[in-house]
């Protein structure tokens, strides 16, 4: 599904986040980057999200390669992703309901589809009776749960969390975990950056591991770091 | 577009209004002044335009023949005046014309003109030309002037000049003006928008990453910059019509003389204000439109 061949970044500045990086990612994977600040984690995810080109190499995802996407072509790719950050992003001035809704309005979805949507996605993270609470009167996890909910509402065939548990206490974090468990199991392939080191341990899923740039471990049902 | 989505952003351009509406008012409020500026102006020009045109219109060129030419002589000047390029119209004036004309505007005095008619008529018969532009009157009455049979050309001059120098300098400042006026507005507009797209710097971003187009993330701003505007001419519209009918009815009512007779070749009221109005809603439009296009290739890059 995913394929990054041999990607390089070189920022303007001189600094070298990526160096030949290979990962194949296949449709239904969980994997997990993981890595120190500064290792390229975010660039790769950035890559991924179209927010950032590679110096050199290529990405291409479900057959298409996104490198040479063009600027209006980008919306239509997004829109087969969903994502989650760190700091949720959610609009403190609509509803729960309203701000999943907000990411149907701008696929232009109808009025019936987002009806019948929104309390499905919302039922699915477990917020079904939150629907017209404001996403300030909700705990860190509860709100992570709204991001989570909002990025799956377009079905998705890929997830991208971007260290979705790092404004989180260790309870929610594996309330989050096992949410994006369940919709991993529903078919959606998610990619998860993070430095939870227990969390990625408990998982046993696949890892890839940068350092500086450089992939040093691709693991299936790996954990965290050499001290393992 | 979806018709539903289109309803969806301009509720969002009313409520990006909304949200700031200072700031708005004070947009409004720049776009209104300077349409209003815009709007007096044009009525100014068009009402200087009006007046002028109709003493364009009567400068005419006097071409005084020569004693002693005969009928076909004075028939082949009349056809050769015509067949000049920019001549409107050219009229043939007696001897015993001339004389009946000066004697009325002698009035009361008319006697003193008698015993001066026939042979003793001191008057020359004349051609009259009334030509299409004025700006091209000093040329043929020069051109007239070397025919053959033709004793002296005249034509009001020094009036005529004056007339289009003064026309083209009003239009001259009046376009400056405009230009920098608009100029102004559509900066004040586009800090305007700016301020909308700051507000909803989060909400556009989460909107790229939901993969929302471009177009759909501008729409909502360009509404709210043609609301702008929208707004601005028509209160400019309706200030203009007052203005204009506080001056109409003071230039009618207070000035004696001349100014009264102008004032009757002002432009026609009704009309002048229907398409003054027309021409500062789309003034407006464009410079609400340009103002939140240039704010958001200005702030709206990701």
């Amino acid at each position: 599904m995913i394929s990054i061949n041999n990607v390089s970044k070189i920022y303007p500045n001189g600094t070298v986040a990526l160096n030949g990086i290979n990962i194949e990612i296949h449709k239904g994977e969980f994997v997990f980057f993981v890595g120190s600040s500064g290792a390229g984690k975010s660039t790769l995810v950035k890559m991924l999200l179209k927010e950032e080109n590679p110096t050199s190499g290529s990405i291409s995802v479900d057959g298409v390669v996104i490198n040479s996407l063009k600027r209006r072509q980008i919306p239509y790719y997004r829109r087969k992703l969903g994502v989650v950050f760190q700091d949720f992003r959610l609009l403190p001035d609509k509803t729960v309901a309203e701000n999943i809704a907000f990411a149907m309005h701008v696929v232009e979805a109808s009025r019936r589809e987002i009806a019948r949507q929104v309390p499905r996605v919302l039922s699915v993270v477990g917020l079904g009776d939150k629907a017209n609470v404001f996403p300030g009167q909700l705990s860190g996890g509860e709100q992570q749960r709204v991001s989570l909910a909002r990025a799956i509402v377009n079905n998705p065939s890929l997830l991208i969390a971007d260290e979705p548990t790092g404004n989180l206490d260790p309870d929610t974090a594996w309330e989050i975990m096992k949410l994006l468990k369940e919709i991993n199991q529903r078919g959606t392939t998610i990619i998860m950056a993070t430095h939870a080191r227990d969390i990625v341990n408990y998982m046993r899923q696949r890892v890839v591991t940068l350092e500086r740039g450089r992939i040093v471990r691709d693991q299936e049902r790996g954990g965290y770091g050499i001290e393992d | 577009m979806k018709i539903r989505t289109l309803g969806l952003q301009f509720r969002q351009g009313i409520s990006g209004l909304w949200r700031n509406r200072i700031m708005s008012l004070v947009a409004v409020g720049s776009v209104t002044a300077v349409l209003l500026v815009l709007g007096l102006s044009l009525l100014t020009i068009i009402n200087i335009n009006s007046i002028t045109a109709y003493i364009e219109s009567s400068v005419e060129i006097k071409a005084f023949l020569e004693e002693d030419l005969d009928t076909a002589q004075v028939e082949t000047i009349g056809a050769k005046i015509e067949q000049m390029e920019g001549v409107r119209e050219v009229e043939f004036e007696t001897k015993e014309t001339a004389l009946e004309k000066y004697k009325e505007q002698l009035g009361d005095n008319s006697s003193l003109l008698e015993g001066l008619e026939g042979e003793n008529n001191p008057f020359p018969s004349s051609y009259i030309v009334r030509v299409d532009d004025p700006n091209t009157i000093g040329a043929i009455a020069d051109e007239i002037a070397v025919f053959e049979g033709v004793e002296e050309v005249q034509y009001g001059k020094d009036v005529v000049e004056r007339l289009l120098n003064s026309t083209h300098l009003i239009r001259v400042v009046g376009t400056v003006l405009i230009c920098i006026l608009a100029f102004i507005s559509i900066f004040i507009i586009s800090n305007t928008i700016k301020l909308t797209v700051v507000a909803r710097r989060r909400e556009i971003s989460i909107m790229k990453y939901i993969g929302a187009t471009d177009g759909f993330i501008r729409l909502p701003f360009i509404i709210e910059g043609l609301l702008l505007g929208i707004i601005g001419a028509a209160l400019a519209s309706g200030l203009v019509a007052v203005v204009y009918n506080y001056f109409f009815v003071a230039m009618n009512s207070s000035f004696e003389g001349v100014f009264v007779m102008l004032s009757g070749y002002f432009a026609p009221f009704a009309e002048t204000l229907y398409r003054t109005s027309f021409i500062l809603l789309a003034v407006g439009i464009v410079i609400g439109v340009t103002g939140s296009a240039i704010s958001l290739r200005k702030f709206l890059n990701v």
